[in-house]
């Protein structure tokens, strides 16, 4: 039987986004990681392919799609590590309010603070790139919605791995093919614009891949957890 | 029907179970395994456009429909794991990672060996069917990896039977958003055993026993490696005991 609870599940949610907030703030290294991570990569393919700007606007999309897979999936490690450890990951799962909430809390601070900054800078990047200009919206637009798709899923991998000592590689193995997806559509809307076609259906279908992931991602994510803390 | 369901559970009733089933099932592989080989591979005749290299697609054809089983296979078998807790469904699913990665990488490299033939191509990315086979495979080995990363063996059960519900679900995905590029790979022919029809019944025939064969030989190594599953994890029961101590 559960207690009944203290708080109402939406103020918990809050107090679960609030707290997360507070401590991306005060342990900035999580965040600037991965952002200085995707700049990094980003800036090492014209060294390494070509500094020709046509050889580069025609890789761009792909780029900058694959370097956002790759520091979204660095940065998820961050995401239930340091709760695990302390245990206020148990407190999470003891508490008497709906799992589902408090993962989508953890998931919606976590993106905004990791993965937000990355998208943001993106049409710097691009523009470093020589991505054609009327691209560029489609890019920050499709980095937008395929984002969270990308922490959604990387969530469930972090969520069933949370034990274990270390973890890098196997998350990788797990969570890169799932994303596949995101990255054909992202990658397709973004040369849509490229070719003065209308990514708008890409779009779409990315929106509806987003909805799927909100609804049901938490829920293999929140069971995840159960699994690995007991 | 609940008693049936319960007692399937019940490793050491498989076990004796599938004693019985065992020497049929490898007899009907045998037979339709030699018959699908020597007869597709040695005496079919050449297909009219690409000759005799159609005749890996009888392995190739049986072998690609089987690996897209594993998934449902380990989703169903994960389900079974999380909801009612059986033993036996993930000693299946354990074994069944492994067997789908090898049906995927089968997959791919008789293909691959098809197509330098008849695309004149080893690998060809836009063709949608190569690419979400490759897929297939690699998700596969994230399992297999997650299975081997866990070591108490309740909590990689769960894990992987979660995961492979996950990974069935995007299998799918994966299916639909690589089929949006132009694809090389030719649609499935229709099937005909009318005698004019361009392949000639005999093709069809022998695809048919062909991915019987293949059918039965999943079914022979899962249900031996469950099996052996079964024997090391139930080591200390009496019953296991008690078997070995016969031979």
């Amino acid at each position: 039987m559960n207690p009944t609870p203290a708080t109402s599940t939406s103020a918990a949610f809050l107090a679960t986004l609030r707290r997360d907030f507070l401590i991306a703030y005060k342990r900035k290294h999580d965040v600037v990681n991965p952002f200085m991570f995707f700049v990094i990569v980003v800036s090492l393919f014209p060294v390494g392919i070509s500094p020709d700007p046509v050889k580069l606007a025609e890789i761009a999309a792909g780029v900058i799609w694959i370097a956002v897979l790759l520091a979204s999936m660095l940065s998820m490690d961050s995401l239930y590590r340091a709760d695990f450890e302390d245990g206020s990951l148990e407190q999470l799962l003891l508490s008497p309010h709906p799992l589902y909430f408090m993962v989508l809390a953890k998931n919606i601070s976590h993106w905004l603070v990791s993965g937000l900054p990355v998208v943001l800078i993106s049409p710097i990047l691009a523009y470093m790139l020589n991505l054609p200009a009327a691209a560029y919206f489609t890019l920050l637009l499709s980095l937008l919605i395929g984002t969270p798709i990308l922490s959604l899923l990387g969530s469930i991998a972090v969520a069933l791995t949370v034990g274990l000592g270390s973890r890098g590689l196997i998350l990788a193995v797990i969570t890169l093919p799932m994303s596949v997806p995101v990255l054909i559509f992202g990658t397709l809307a973004v040369q849509a614009s490229v070719n003065t076609m209308s990514p708008a259906g890409y779009l779409a279908l990315m929106l509806a891949m987003l909805a799927a992931a909100i609804s049901l991602g938490p829920l293999a994510s929140a069971a995840a957890l159960r699994i690995s803390v007991d | 029907m609940w008693l049936w369901f319960a007692k399937l559970g019940s490793p050491k009733w498989f076990y004796e179970l599938s004693s019985k089933w065992l020497p049929w099932l490898v007899g009907a592989m045998a037979i339709l395994l030699s018959v699908g080989v020597i007869w597709g591979l040695l005496f079919l005749p050449p297909d009219y456009q690409q000759g005799y290299s159609s005749r890996i697609l009888i392995v190739h054809v049986a072998v690609a429909g089987t690996s897209l089983a594993f998934f449902p296979l380990m989703a169903v078998a994960g389900t079974i794991t999380l909801v009612w807790r059986m033993k036996l469904a993930d000693m299946v699913a354990k074994n069944a990672a492994p067997l789908g990665a090898w049906f995927s990488f089968i997959t791919l490299a008789t293909g691959s060996i098809w197509g330098s033939v008849s695309w004149g191509t080893w690998w060809e990315w836009t063709d949608s069917r190569l690419v979400s086979m490759l897929f297939q495979f690699f998700l596969l080995l994230g399992v297999i990896s997650l299975r081997s990363a866990l070591e108490d063996s309740d909590k990689a059960a769960k894990a992987c039977a979660l995961l492979s519900i996950v990974g069935c679900i995007n299998v799918v995905i994966i299916k639909y958003s690589v089929e949006w590029w132009n694809t090389l790979h030719q649609p499935s022919s229709p099937v005909s055993l009318s005698p004019d029809s361009p392949n000639g019944p005999e093709f069809w025939i022998a695809t048919g026993i062909m991915i019987l064969a293949v059918y039965l030989f999943l079914a022979v190594s899962l249900i031996l490696a469950t099996r052996n599953e079964i024997l090391v994890r139930e080591r200390q029961a009496q019953w296991v005991q008690d078997l070995v101590r016969q031979e």
